[in-house]
């Protein structure tokens, strides 16, 4: 498993972990990806990490608590994911098929499966709205043809994309190797390479691929995996008698929910956390460990991290909040159509609210435009009204950009 | 110090099970280890000298059994050798000891064996030995060469204990008795369990995994451990019941995961440690769960190593925040001192609640009638016990030997204690509170920020090739920095074997400066507003000598580079918890240099974990 990216298209969501170790629906991503593969009857697991390693080691332990047995590599070199999989492989016996997943993006128990079934080695490939941003794969039938990594925006394409899951002989480690030597540092470099060479690659197709490539992916997969929560509210946690709670609700011990406040589910609350009275949170939300939302306030499908506060009467909409961030009270979030800028161009991204990285502080009445997005440890001042993208620390004062 | 543990009762895999339970408290000592299968031909003994690995070697092939004891040493009488190392037995191999404490009548005791037998008798020069001399004998006086029944057994078991003064936690297996351990608590600690097979151990995390819930037995209590129960007696030969207690902690904890040693993995479990602390204590603008019944008019906090550093730190707090007069002592020092003044708070900080030294200054003013506060990691600990009320830290199992994230709970259950006694002397405003609060919530995200922050990896690859070849290196502080330079040098010192010591910054002209020579590092945390001024000119006074000056800055300071050779800038919190951020910092900077001189950071010569001993 490729843990070891950063993430840095994420901003300041990526400032002390990595992408990996997002807290999405309340566990790290990797986390939801390693159940989906116990759930496929895999035992043992190499997980390669990088960047902010020491919380994918903190958090994970030796995967017993998730009933895996887990190893654990520092990737040595800078080759990219290339480099990461050689890494992992360099222990394997090669004679022996090894499965190389992404530890960013989600796979379901039944694809994995379907590789692990496969005669021989396979890729999993699923469609994408913005293929541009992806592996473009090519196929003959149901094998793969061809692969173009990120190509351009102008050029006529299909629909269906490499998901990074690839099942592969362990002796493929010699073309990674001959692959990185030439300056390639991606999986699919590799495998072009391979089919010059005419090796055959199946295509094994899934519809559940969940993957997070920029900060507004976080609140798709956020609804997604709500979605496979269950019901629980842990005898730890101080409930009002006049809260409303309904639909699937998970709430963490410890937790402590102020009476009138109104919770509909799916949301995921963490632990510690102090909400109301008088909240409103509705459809699709995770409420991170240790925040607190205060009075009148109402948040909607949007992804909270670990120790958010958000003070009274804020009114918060498909947006990201990153940990440690404060909201003082009557924040406006607008959401609606905003255009964005990734690799291969320009697209649009719909309905999207704020998103903000590590610490910042928006200050009392600030009202945010649709598709905001704020570094680590921005300073909003009060009544400020905010739009586009500022960089970690910056410091905005009313009046506003 | 010293680990035992034992099982009897076990249906099988006896061997494996006894060294998983030893290997975790190797951190209780690491000198000799020994384990000993009670079999009913006889009692097989394997020891072997130094880490516990030697002994993992030995006992391979070893037969199974289904009852046996083992012990891992930390020497306090006689070198660690394998003729030392624990299980002791009779010179007739009828009794099996561990023992964890010392026998302080030793002396006398030894004279009374050799007159009876001869001075030969005696294979080791451990204080161990003799208690199974005893046993054995009094074993012999109540029914000679038969195996003893259980009333045999105790009242054999009874009088022995009757012959020996001082602190011990003792186990014993005796030839054809395989269904019984004898067991006795005076002092040193020691938990019983029982599911399908008895268990006693040092400490509660050799038993998760194996057992739901633990005994604590009390100080005196002695008796039988069986597979499916306990007969206990209290010092006046009472039979007892004592309750049991869930284990808290998971097997996690005590398991290496992915990290390479404990000591980096707990340093960086350090911002969940801060979340848990303060947990439910500190909200909003009011403070729950820290009891002090009554406004003191002085607070004398006690404690040793690491944990008295945290005293400092909590003095620190306690004048600022309430302006009640503090003074921390040594608990050894305290213990065999004066009494404690005028309407004093007695407070003890230790890790394992286990520590000697604490937990005996503890009683001292106790008895001599002031209200007992313990800042303890281990709530089921004796001190935990013994003291009027208790501020658990919630840090989790510290298994490294040198502490790093105990001491970020202890400081932080100081803050708590400084901040209650500021309220009840109605200096702190909640207001106030509020404010500390806030930055409270943000802390450890901060904290998570620099462990992962490049620059922090930069900046230590620099500053640990400035210890290269050095013998000695100096931490300056000042203020609410002092304690941490302290513990920065305590660190060093642990792991790295380098000498260093710790000095107030205005302290350097009064005698260290004088040390100071071309190249020795100096590390210098700073500190705020006019302080951190002065310690600028200190750090320009230790440079003029040729020093190499490592400066541990807050974000944004543009001044500490100038006068350092290295800057290793952390993140800005509130000024209270500022040294607890320089703090890791100094943790992460011994840790490195102790790498690249090879040492083995979770095992440092000498040391031990939870001084059970005085």
């Amino acid at each position: 498993m490729l843990a070891a990216g950063r993430g840095s298209r994420l901003g300041g969501l990526t400032d002390s972990r990595s992408k990996v170790m997002l807290p999405v629906a309340g566990k790290p991503i990797i986390e939801w990806l390693l159940k989906e593969m116990v759930d496929a009857g895999i035992k043992q697991a190499t997980i390669v990490h990088g960047y902010a390693g020491a919380r994918i080691l903190s958090s994970l332990g030796s995967g017993k608590a998730l009933g895996i047995d887990l190893d654990f590599v520092e990737q040595s070199s800078p080759h990219g994911t290339l480099g990461a999989a050689l890494d992992a492989l360099n222990n394997l016996p090669l004679d022996e098929d090894v499965l190389i997943l992404n530890g960013d993006n989600i796979v379901s128990s039944s694809a994995i499966r379907r590789l692990l079934d496969a005669e021989g080695p396979c890729l999993l490939i699923a469609e994408h709205e913005n293929p541009h941003e992806f592996g473009v794969v090519t196929l003959n039938g149901n094998m793969v043809a061809a692969i173009q990594e990120k190509p351009s925006i102008h050029e006529s394409i299909g629909r269906v994309v490499s998901t990074g899951a690839l099942r592969c002989p362990v002796i493929w480690r010699e073309v990674f190797e001959k692959t990185v030597k030439v300056g390639l540092v991606g999986i699919p470099d590799a495998i072009r390479n391979l089919l010059d060479d005419e090796v055959e690659i199946e295509a094994i197709r899934t519809d559940t691929w969940v993957d997070v490539d920029h900060p507004w992916d976080l609140i798709d997969m956020n609804a997604t995996l709500l979605n496979g929560i269950e019901h629980h509210i842990s005898e730890d946690a101080e409930v009002h008698p006049s809260a409303v709670i309904r639909g699937v609700v998970h709430i963490s011990e410890n937790v402590v929910i102020h009476p009138g406040t109104v919770i509909e589910g799916p949301v995921h609350i963490g632990p510690d956390c102090e909400i109301g009275p008088m909240a409103v949170i509705t459809g699709s939300t995770t409420v991170g460990a240790g925040t607190r939302i205060g009075p009148f306030s109402r948040i909607r499908s949007s992804f909270l991290m670990e120790d958010v506060q958000i003070d009274s009467g804020t009114w918060l909409q498909r947006s990201v909040i990153g940990p440690a961030t404060v909201l003082r009270s009557h924040v406006h979030v607008d959401v609606g159509e905003t255009q964005k800028i990734g690799d291969s161009g320009e697209f649009i991204v719909r309905r999207l609210g704020l998103v903000t990285g590590e610490a910042c502080t928006i200050g009392h009445g600030v009202v945010s435009a649709p598709g905001t997005i704020l570094g680590s440890q921005v300073l909003i001042g009060r009544r400020a009204r905010i739009s586009g993208e500022h960089p970690s620390g910056s410091d905005i004062q009313s009046g506003g950009v | 110090m010293c680990g035992i543990f034992g099982i009897t009762g076990q249906s099988e895999g006896l061997v494996s099970n006894l060294m998983a339970g030893l290997s975790k408290v190797e951190y209780r000592g690491y000198d000799s280890a020994g384990i000993c299968v009670s079999r009913p031909e006889g009692l097989d003994l394997k020891r072997a000298e130094g880490v516990l690995d030697n002994l993992k070697e030995l006992v391979t092939d070893m037969e199974e059994g289904h009852c046996g004891i083992a012990h891992t040493r930390w020497a306090t009488h006689g070198p660690p050798t394998e003729a030392n190392a624990h299980p002791h037995c009779d010179p007739q191999f009828r009794v099996a000891v561990v023992h964890n404490g010392i026998i302080e009548n030793e002396v006398q005791l030894r004279q009374v064996l050799i007159e009876a037998t001869s001075n030969d008798c005696f294979k080791s020069e451990t204080d161990t030995e003799l208690v199974a001399h005893v046993l054995a004998q009094e074993i012999d006086a109540e029914c000679g060469d038969e195996i003893p029944d259980d009333d045999q057994l105790l009242a054999s078991w009874r009088r022995s204990l009757d012959r020996f003064v001082g602190s011990f936690s003792l186990a014993a297996v005796v030839k054809g008795r395989e269904d019984v351990i004898l067991v006795a608590r005076s002092f040193s600690p020691l938990i019983l369990a029982f599911n399908d097979a008895g268990y006693l151990a040092s400490d509660t995390v050799q038993l998760i995994g194996m057992v739901e819930d633990v005994y604590y037995i009390k100080d005196g209590d002695w008796g039988l451990l069986r597979k499916d129960g306990m007969e206990l007696f209290d010092s006046d030969g009472e039979p007892v019941v004592r309750e049991s207690t869930a284990i808290q902690w998971n097997e996690e904890d005590a398991e290496l995961g992915g990290w390479p040693t404990f000591m980096l993995k707990e340093i960086n479990e350090q911002p969940g440690v801060i979340r848990s602390c303060l947990q439910g204590r500190l909200s909003r603008d009011f403070l729950r769960g820290v009891k002090i019944s009554s406004k003191p008019e002085l607070v004398r906090i006690i404690a040793c190593g690491t944990a008295f550093h945290a005293g400092m730190m909590t003095r620190h707090y306690i004048e600022e925040l309430s302006g009640i007069p503090c003074i921390v002592d040594h608990a050894h020092e305290f213990r065999y001192g004066t009494p404690a003044g005028p309407k004093a708070l007695v407070l003890g900080i230790s890790q394992s609640g286990e520590t000697a030294d604490t937990l005996a200054g503890l009683m001292a003013a106790q008895e001599r009638g002031y209200p007992t506060l313990s800042i303890v990691n281990r709530e089921s600990s004796t001190i935990a016990r013994q003291s009027d009320s208790i501020l658990g830290i919630r840090a989790g199992h510290e298994q490294s030997v040198a502490s790093t994230k105990a001491f970020t709970g202890q400081v932080l259950g100081g803050l708590l204690v400084a901040l209650r006694l500021g309220r009840l002397n109605n200096k702190v405003r909640s207001e106030e509170l509020a404010v500390i609060n806030n930055a409270a919530r943000r802390f450890p995200n901060a904290m998570e920020r620099l462990l992962a922050s490049s620059q922090l990896e930069k900046g230590l690859k620099r500053a640990r090739r400035l210890f290269h070849n050095q013998e000695h290196a100096f931490f300056l502080g000042r203020n609410s920095s002092y304690p941490i330079a302290l513990e920065g040098a305590l660190k060093l010192k642990e792991i790295s074997y380098i000498h260093a010591e710790g000095y107030a910054g205005g302290e350097l002209k009064h005698g260290p400066l004088a040390l100071i020579e071309d190249g020795t590092p100096v590390v210098v945390i700073s500190s705020e507003g006019i302080i951190q001024q002065k310690l600028f000119g200190n750090a320009r006074e230790v440079a003029a000598r040729g020093a190499r000056v490592i400066m541990i800055a807050v974000e944004g300071d543009v001044e500490a580079s100038a006068h350092a050779d290295v800057v290793i800038t952390v993140p800005k919190t509130h000024q209270l918890l500022q040294p607890i951020m320089h703090n890791v910092v100094c943790q992460l900077l011994a840790y490195h240099v102790a790498l690249d001189r090879d040492c083995d950071v979770d095992r440092p010569r000498n040391l031990a974990k939870s001084v059970t001993v005085e």
